[in-house]
């Protein structure tokens, strides 16, 4: 019975929130209320289906605080507003997200550095590297073009479509692919993979920079998304990644868990906020309402893991 | 054009015990009464309304210039503090190094729990003054106790702390301008309409006061709000909630009250989306990004001022102190700077700056040459 919750618990836990949703608030089934959850779970969800991926390798990325503000930055300032700069900027972003990625992966695996000092670290360089380089003062303009993010066609939207088409390829890669059998090898027992001959350090360092890669997706979803340089921007969402991913039943000590439970966990998180706002609920009781999910369901798994 | 807000009012009101305080406009004024009830249960009134009057002996702090004076701001943390520090600097250097030589500069990077050990590291170098933006109310409390007890006089620049031990508190009655805010809404939307409010940051000073000062006018005026959450100063979080109350009320929201301009922008982008008309918003700034877009999308609002400019009168008030003059224990930076006063849609126009960049909050003192400087200026086409 454990073990049935525990791998199909955010499920049940999610349609039973649907169901609770039905009477507290019937509003959410409104077309326009799905479509603002959607849009909004899109943002976590991105960069959630990179952690997911990181926590299977047995890591942990909280530096992604700092790569959404550096997106941010190098959005408005490469552009301007110009619209036609929009592709130049993102992959200059791109590659900025990607040497964070690999410096977080080397100094995990090379240096041995625990992840959470590792990204912590990073965070703060990226932070202060940003801070720097705008003086404090993030300047430049966003363009027009990246306010298509805003636009919903029935329940339908670009970072939704995004969303969606980045989970069916990472579930393929996880599950179809010898790239994602070494992750959950790597994840599960990485001194094992290491004698089977898969490259632990690789492949770690590989999840590091695709989780930053991501990363930098969903801060080119969220910048558009607010259309304005916020120094704020995403504040929250890599300790929200972490909780989507633990809910959706993925192992803080690597090798368990996948990104349908992911899906899940992010629909939850953010179903439980538009829900708070619906209801008129304090902000201390949304935070604590989605403190008491993630221990429930991290004490869910361990009691499955201990019956294991 | 309208008219300073008149703290005077408010304290010849208190005085003569009729307990109504006015905003000057010349097309009408916004009045609200503030009674002994909500006097009663507003530590933040309790505070300033016995400093109002008072004046504080600094003959003990007098001494000869040049003065090397400590200054604890917010610090690198976004465009509003970056101007503050930029007007600091380019103040000091006005006054010259025969008033101040040196000014001893603590970043907080907006956090308490930085700004507490760095005051410390201040006051370990004896400055003559310490002006401080306080982080935080119930931290920042010690920390003053021990500035005064050191013989550092402190002036409380932009916010206020618990203790009510320092010599002067430069700002405005954020009271006053949380409740000046809900009464325009109800002047002109009605006592009958549905309102939502978006805070600033819970257990902030500067939001929670403006915060009770809306709530009591709501109050008094029997009004229940369609909801209230905390935006988080943040376009985004802004963003967020007004897209969901958005699909919760729809075009039953009548008016919305603000704790600041960041969250509005956000609210339009809401709207814009929505493709619905924006309600009556209360909560402007004279921030440039907010300007924009509100005379682009062209709504009610009615905006307030809190300049970062304020720094220039908090350095004066220093060399008030370190001269041995009496020194006023609260200081409305309105009286001093008069283009600081609230203003309507109707003088949008008139305050958006078009070569100023999206995130400059003015009134700004300082020349077009220090904006430029610091990549305030957008290039002229």
């Amino acid at each position: 019975m454990r073990k049935f919750i525990a791998d199909y618990g955010v499920y049940l836990a999610l349609l039973a929130l649907l169901i609770a949703a039905t009477v507290l608030t019937p509003k959410l089934y409104d077309v326009n209320t799905i479509a603002v959850v959607m849009r909004q779970a899109s943002q976590l969800g991105i960069v959630a289906i990179g952690q997911t991926m990181i926590l299977l390798v047995a890591g942990l990325d909280l530096s992604i605080g700092g790569i959404f503000l550096m997106t941010s930055i190098v959005v408005a300032d490469v552009t301007n507003g110009r619209d036609e700069m929009v592709i130049p900027a993102i992959l200059i972003a791109l590659a900025l997200g990607a040497l964070v990625g690999l410096g977080n992966g080397v100094l995990v695996t090379k240096r041995r550095v625990p992840p959470f000092v590792a990204t912590l670290g990073m965070l703060v360089l990226v932070k202060g590297a940003t801070q720097a380089y705008t003086r404090g003062v993030p300047g430049g303009f966003v363009p027009e073009v990246l306010g298509l993010v805003n636009q919903s066609w029935f329940v339908l939207s670009i970072p939704l479509a995004l969303w969606l088409g980045l989970n069916a390829f990472f579930i393929f890669v996880l599950r179809r692919t010898s790239y994602g059998r070494k992750v959950y090898a790597v994840g599960s027992n990485s001194e094992a993979a290491r004698l089977s001959g898969i490259s632990v350090d690789a492949i770690r360092i590989s999840v590091y920079v695709l989780g930053s890669c991501l990363a930098v997706v969903s801060g080119v979803v969220l910048t558009g998304y607010v259309g304005y340089v916020d120094r704020f921007i995403g504040t929250g969402l890599e300790l929200d990644s972490i909780a989507a991913a633990i809910v959706g039943g993925t192992a803080f000590v690597g090798g368990r868990g996948g990104l349908l439970g992911t899906i899940a966990g992010v629909l939850m998180i953010q179903i439980l906020s538009t829900m708070a706002i619906l209801m008129g609920l304090d902000i201390q009781v949304q935070f604590i309402i989605k403190g008491l999910v993630i221990l429930g369901a991290v004490t869910l798994y361990s009691l499955a893991s201990i019956e294991e | 054009m309208l008219r300073k807000l008149t703290l005077s009012l408010f304290i010849l009101s208190l005085l003569l015990g009729t307990s109504i305080v006015s905003i000057g406009q010349d097309d009408g004024m916004i009045t609200f009464e503030i009674t002994q009830e909500m006097i009663d249960a507003s530590p933040y009134l309790q505070s300033v309304i016995p400093r109002l009057n008072e004046d504080y002996d600094t003959s003990a702090f007098a001494k000869d210039p040049p003065y090397r004076i400590a200054l604890a701001a917010q610090g690198t943390s976004n465009a509003w503090s970056a101007l503050f520090d930029a007007h600091a600097y380019w103040y000091v250097e006005e006054l010259g190094e025969e008033v101040i030589s040196e000014l001893l500069y603590g970043d907080a990077q907006a956090s308490a729990d930085i700004q507490v050990p760095q005051v410390e590291d201040l006051l370990a170098q004896e400055p003559d003054a310490l002006i401080l933006v306080p982080m935080g109310a119930a931290a920042l409390s010690a920390p003053v106790e021990r500035a005064m007890m050191q013989g550092v006089p402190v002036v409380l620049c932009a916010s206020a702390v618990e203790t009510d031990n320092f010599v002067t508190e430069v700002g405005t009655n954020l009271y006053s301008i949380g409740a000046t805010l809900a009464q325009w809404l109800i002047d002109t939307v009605g006592a009958d309409g549905n309102f939502l409010m978006m805070t600033g940051i819970p257990g902030t000073s500067t939001s929670d006061i403006m915060e009770e000062g809306a709530l009591a006018v709501f109050e008094t005026h029997g009004i229940e709000l369609l909801d209230k959450q905390p935006g988080f100063w943040s376009p985004a979080e802004g963003k967020k909630i007004m897209e969901t109350w958005l699909a919760q009320h729809g075009d039953e929201i009548d008016g919305i009250w603000s704790g600041g301009a960041q969250m509005v922008q956000g609210m339009i982008s809401a709207y814009e989306d929505a493709e619905m008309a924006i309600p009556p918003i209360a909560g402007g700034e004279m921030q440039n990004g907010f300007l924009r877009s509100a005379i682009e999308h062209g709504f009610e609002f009615y905006a307030w001022m809190y300049p970062n400019a304020m720094i220039t009168i908090c350095i004066d008030a220093a060399i008030q102190i370190l001269q041995g003059e009496p020194t006023p224990r609260f200081i409305d930076f309105v009286d001093t700077m008069p283009e600081a006063r609230p203003f309507t849609d109707a003088e949008a126009e008139d305050y958006y700056r078009p070569r100023w960049s999206d995130d400059v909050h003015g009134p700004v003192t300082m020349p077009d040459e220090k904006l430029a400087e610091l990549g305030f200026l957008v290039e002229e086409e």
